[in-house]
């Protein structure tokens, strides 16, 4: 499928009534934007600053309303528009893999998935990001409609299916050039990656330790890094008054563990007390609470944390010192463990030691 | 899909004042048939463990987890016991008999009922801790013969902000009461001092289980000194309170350094889980 194909697809999508929100490029940075005339549409093939978190988890969400019949018991299907997110890149569909089984008994989350089509693409590594490359075979953990593959300066894309419904709609636009992915789950059969199953230990052993001690007097806590992070959902829920009409709403708003009332109780105690505190917190949900609990890296890797830390705070960097990290005391039982399961041989090839 | 925020009614059927910061709150929920007992999977309150908390919301005031205070005995309502403390709670205390709330759970795991049965008990309040607590005292208290002897150790500020007082008499039947004050009044003639200070005066009994419930302050100092009366850790539960917004393990808020949430795998833990955990306790 070449550009004008695409173009050629974005005006059919948007025949069906779907809105699109796809990368466009403004005044020099890389924002998502709403589509609405296919002849201005071109693939951008950097990543946008901001992830397309937001069209999945809205940054704010009415769970319940005073004001008519339609929020009441939660919500309501006819709100939710069908949405296609056109080129979104592999770090985010990482991130939309690992959301969909966080958001797994979440109907909210669950009914925006349910009207989104994902198109996704292979992106140009940016300088910050990181991960395992892109390599064909891991486009069957995620779970996406369409992927457009564009690497480097082909003119030509090769496209892949992922979904009946991807299916479905390139036969009805009358393209059939494309290969089927079966989805084989969010988890690989090998479960975590070797890398992955040690920085965890690492990040559980280095607590205390200097690389937090350091981290928290660089961070500001401005909670920059949580807003651009795909993967970042801790969120509060608190009621909202509307003073106009009279109406109360309960609402699920994104939250972010830097802020130093996260963690406070009534009467004022905090238990995230100090900037260091919350960075570990931050990095041990990434690489070691969500490791444990759904199998999954809690990072992609796409780098947007180290973009807009003020502080200049780089994740890659970081994470090069927790995995030289070694204890003063090493514990016996850690040292057999190593031995045991973290010497065998790597079967992607990792780039974290080799920075593109 | 079933919609794990949506919030069942409740109706006020007593208010009990404690003192003027304190009330208990008898709570009903509106539609009886869901309230069933036993194993009915379709009731939306299941009988409650001892120990468990349950999301209360007033719309426009927002939500907030408070222990449930009153054992799952008659299970078709129960009671929370609440401090004014902040919006939601100042709302609770303008609400009247037969006014309607909100709620959802329970949630939390409670205490470990089966692993107290026979055994010699140690339990630890300071302040409104013994909310938590009282339930657990209530079904002592009618089955004396399931467990050991049972000791409690309770704290107040002042007497006026002791809880449940006319209670006392009837818990003491089964259950050895022992309180302190941090400032006694002319008519006290109990111990003064902090919790921890009855320790020093009061022998604890031997191979029992101890239960923690408390401000976040009281914990380090009361797990030492029961340890150097020969406590041993495995035997030691707390339970622990943090802010939560979601109840079912999501939203970060509770979550330990150990990766444990508060509101899913406690609020009740055993001490050596949270060895682990620094700043847990």
């Amino acid at each position: 499928m070449t550009n004008s194909d695409l173009k050629l697809f974005v005006e059919f999508l948007l025949n069906k009534n779907y809105t699109i929100h796809s990368p466009v490029r403004k005044n020099g940075k890389i924002v998502i934007r709403e589509i609405t005339d296919s002849r201005k549409f071109s693939l951008i093939k950097e990543r946008p600053l901001y992830s397309f978190k937001n069209f999945l988890l809205p940054d704010k969400k009415t769970l319940f309303s005073t004001t008519s019949d339609e929020n009441k018991n939660g919500n309501d299907q006819k709100l939710i528009r069908k949405q296609v997110l056109f080129g979104i890149t592999v770090f985010d569909l990482r991130a939309v893999s690992l959301l969909s089984q966080i958001f797994e008994k979440d109907p909210y989350f669950q009914d925006i998935i349910s009207m989104t089509l994902f198109i996704g693409q292979s992106p140009i590594p940016e300088e910050n990001s990181f991960y395992e490359k892109y390599e064909e075979n891991i486009l069957e953990h995620f779970k996406f409609d369409i992927f457009i593959e564009s690497r480097g300066d082909q003119k030509d894309f090769r496209i892949f299916t992922g979904s009946k419904h991807g299916q479905k709609m390139l036969n009805e636009f009358g393209y059939d050039d494309f290969e089927h992915i079966e989805y084989a789950g969010a988890v690989p059969e090998e479960g975590l990656s070797d890398f992955h199953k040690k920085l965890k230990e690492k990040t559980k052993l280095s607590y205390g330790s200097k690389i937090w001690k350091d981290l928290g007097k660089k961070c500001l806590g401005c909670d920059k890094c949580t807003i651009v992070c795909p993967t970042c959902f801790c969120f509060k829920i608190y009621d909202e008054n509307n003073i106009f009409n009279d109406s109360i709403a309960r609402v699920r708003q994104w939250d972010s563990c830097f802020n130093s009332e996260f963690s406070e109780i009534a009467g004022g105690t905090k238990f995230l007390k100090t900037m260091e505190d919350r960075i570990y917190n931050w990095y041990s949900h990434k690489f070691v609470r969500i490791p444990d609990e759904y199998n999954l890296p809690g990072c992609v890797g796409c780098g947007r944390c180290a973009d807009v830390c003020p502080a200049g705070i780089n994740i890659k960097d970081e994470i090069f010192k927790i995995m030289k990290f070694k204890a003063k005391k090493p514990i016996a039982k850690m040292s057999k463990f190593k031995s045991k399961t973290l010497k065998k041989p790597r079967t992607k090839k990792l780039i974290y030691e080799k920075p593109i | 899909m079933r919609n794990q925020y949506k919030t069942y009614p409740l109706i006020i059927t007593n208010i009990e004042s404690q003192n003027a910061l304190v009330k208990v709150f008898t709570l009903m929920p509106e539609d009886r048939k869901n309230i069933k007992c036993a194993t009915d999977e379709k009731k939306i309150i299941k009988c409650w463990v001892p120990g468990q908390f349950i999301s209360i919301s007033i719309p426009g005031f927002g939500e907030a987890p408070f222990a449930i205070c009153s054992s799952p005995n008659p299970c078709n309502e129960f009671q929370i016991c609440v401090q004014k403390k902040g919006g939601l709670t100042s709302k609770f205390f303008s609400m009247s008999v037969g006014d309607e709330i909100d709620f959802r759970g329970p949630y939390g795991n409670g205490f470990p009922i089966s692993k107290l049965s026979k055994r010699n008990l140690l339990l630890i309040a300071g302040g409104l801790g013994l909310a938590p607590l009282r339930p657990l005292i209530q079904i002592i208290a009618n089955h004396a013969a399931e467990f050991g002897k049972v000791q409690l150790f309770g704290g107040s500020r002042e007497e006026k902000m002791m809880l449940f007082k006319n209670e006392y008499g009837a818990w003491r039947k089964n259950i050895e009461l022992n309180l302190t004050l941090d400032i006694p009044n002319e008519n006290w003639n109990g111990s003064t001092g902090l919790v921890t200070a009855l320790f020093d005066k009061i022998p604890i009994s031997k191979n029992a289980i101890a239960i923690i419930c408390g401000p976040p302050v009281m914990f380090p100092a009361v797990i030492k000194k029961i340890k150097k009366k020969g406590m041993a850790e495995k035997n030691i539960y707390l339970l622990l309170e943090r802010r939560m917004h979601c109840g079912v393990g999501i939203c970060q808020h509770c979550v330990l350094v150990n990766g444990k949430y508060v509101c899913k795998d406690g609020p009740v833990f055993n001490y050596a889980e949270l060895k682990d955990s620094p700043g847990a306790i």
